[in-house]
């Protein structure tokens, strides 16, 4: 009953930590408070304790995440290469929104954590749903992956 | 890992206990369980619609509210309309059935069927007095038992109420259900989970949508074929009404057609009780086909087939991916378990059961990677 009154009434929670960390996500970049509280609702709030895997190297990858509290790091489980620690407010895993290939790299938790789960099947259904802002994400997230690969780019020039 | 035989038998005992249980209770909540299950399934036919109009609305509420009061006025409209014209037929009806007129139609069908019949065979066939008293008999009893049905309709009424309850909420609701749902999902298996959800969300979605766009075509379809009857003399009235009833019954697979030509052959008996013409009527003026019956089969053959060869594939198409034997076993299964209710669940069922079993295979094969 309670989130039928909320449905009502409802208005954008500035305080709320969710909405926060999405704000600050490059992929949320640009919408409106409205339509930020539209992507929290889809979304899945998930606690990892310490060592725990948020998912391993080669399992279905379905979706990406944003760390609320504690810390993350993502490695090679084979040679041990450690490619990002992440921290509070840090996003990782996004690529899974577009694709359906196997997770590349490990992520576990170093510290007890809190992750805000975004998969691709809220994605899809934002779409559908909404078609206006499903656009507005998709562009973002081919902003930040376009930022990705010309930095790839450069990096491997200054290599060769 | 090893499993202590004591707790083996814990387990075991356990299991029997919660099936005992399960099976005591079931019978009481065997109601609720189908009114939560025809609220599902009016949830996820509307699901879609609801979402959109939310966008339009900025009010999810106001959405549902707008879709359930615009569905409900056209089903009251329909089941009214349907429930006083049936009344009115079925009143003129018995009434004639009072009178000879009926007698005499059923002495000419009789002696009809006799004189074409070769002598070994008709003198199998009773007495017209006893096929009189025999029809008149099974007709009172079957026009009775449907008025007892539409006086059974207080329940109902109960019934279809808190199905409108449930929908509204889980119309409203259905995301957020959806999230609290996913809580209970490990953190193992979230993502498995989150896929199994959706691809069971889309098998149900799309069996649906695809059900609804054939049940509609028949429908259609059956008033063209029943306005071209008309035309030939078959004196049907309701075709709107019968049409309507076979697109609904078309939603139960391969039993459905049949409960379809019920309605379409009662009415051609009642309107056509009396007239010669009706009971002499030769179909394409070779076959015997008394009161338009076998003309009416032939058409609602003819819809089926353009169904079944045109229409469903292209709606319906690989929706569930059931092979057609398949089909036929979990129909025959939901219909010795339920009745036509569970021939009507039966297909969507077995497709949520093949995703599910496919993710579980999935899950088992890819168990180190989770």
């Amino acid at each position: 009953m309670k989130s039928i009154y909320n449905n009502y009434f409802r208005k954008s929670d500035k305080s709320d930590p969710v909405l926060k960390a999405l704000e600050s996500v490059p992929i949320f970049d640009n919408l409106l408070d409205r339509e930020l509280s539209e992507v929290a609702r889809l979304t899945h709030e998930r606690t990892y304790k310490k060592d725990e895997h948020v998912f391993k190297q080669n399992a279905p990858a379905e979706g990406m995440y944003v760390i609320l509290d504690g810390s993350v790091e993502i490695k090679d489980p084979d040679s041990g290469t450690i490619f990002a620690s992440l921290k509070a407010g840090d996003f990782f895993g996004e690529l899974a929104l577009l694709d359906e290939e196997p997770r590349s790299a490990s992520a576990h938790a170093t510290q007890p954590a809190r992750l805000i789960g975004f998969f691709r099947t809220d994605l899809l259904t934002l779409i559908q749903r909404s078609p206006e802002l499903g656009n507005k994400i998709l562009l973002n997230l081919s902003r930040v992956l376009g930022e990705r690969l010309r930095k790839t780019n450069e990096e491997l020039a200054k290599t060769s | 890992m090893t499993v202590d035989p004591v707790q083996k038998v814990y387990r075991l005992l356990l299991f029997i206990i919660v099936g005992l249980l399960t099976w005591g209770i079931f019978p009481f909540l065997a109601p609720i369980i189908g009114m939560l299950l025809f609220s599902f399934l009016f949830t996820t036919i509307f699901l879609q619609a609801a979402d959109s109009l939310e966008r339009y609305t900025k009010s999810r509420s106001l959405g549902v509210f707008i879709i359930l009061a615009s569905v409900l006025t056209l089903g009251v409209a329909f089941i009214g309309s349907f429930i006083s014209n049936m009344g009115s037929q079925i009143k003129s009806f018995t009434l004639k059935l009072q009178r000879d007129d009926f007698a005499t139609s059923i002495e000419n069908l009789s002696n009809g069927i006799k004189d074409s019949l070769p002598e070994t065979i008709s003198n199998m066939i009773p007495e017209s007095e006893k096929i009189i008293i025999i029809a008149k008999n099974s007709m009172l009893g079957v026009f009775q038992s449907v008025l007892s049905l539409l006086g059974s309709a207080g329940s109902f009424f109960f019934i279809s109420f808190m199905v409108l309850i449930f929908t509204i909420i889980l119309l409203i609701e259905y995301h957020d259900f959806k999230r609290s749902l996913v809580r209970f999902i490990p953190n193992k298996y979230l993502e498995v989970g989150l896929r199994m959800i959706y691809n069971i969300e889309q098998q149900i979605s799309k069996y649906l949508r695809g059900q609804i766009l054939a049940a509609g075509s028949v429908a259609i379809l059956s008033i063209i074929g029943l306005f071209i009857l008309n035309q030939l003399g078959a004196n049907i009235t309701l075709i709107v009404f019968i049409g309507i009833i076979a697109g609904l019954a078309n939603l139960i697979p391969m039993v459905g057609p049949f409960i379809g030509m019920i309605p379409a052959i009662l009415i051609a008996l009642m309107n056509n009780v009396g007239s010669d013409a009706a009971l002499t009527h030769q179909l394409f003026g070779t076959v015997p086909s008394p009161f338009y019956v076998l003309d009416i089969v032939l058409m609602f053959i003819i819809v089926q087939q353009i169904d079944n060869n045109f229409i469903t594939p292209l709606v319906v198409g690989e929706s569930v991916g059931l092979h057609p034997m398949a089909v036929m076993l979990v129909l025959l299964i939901g219909g010795t378990l339920i009745g036509p209710l569970g021939m009507l669940f039966a297909i969507p069922a077995a497709g949520v059961l093949k995703v599910v079993i496919g993710e579980i295979v999935f899950v088992t094969k890819n168990s180190h990677l989770l």
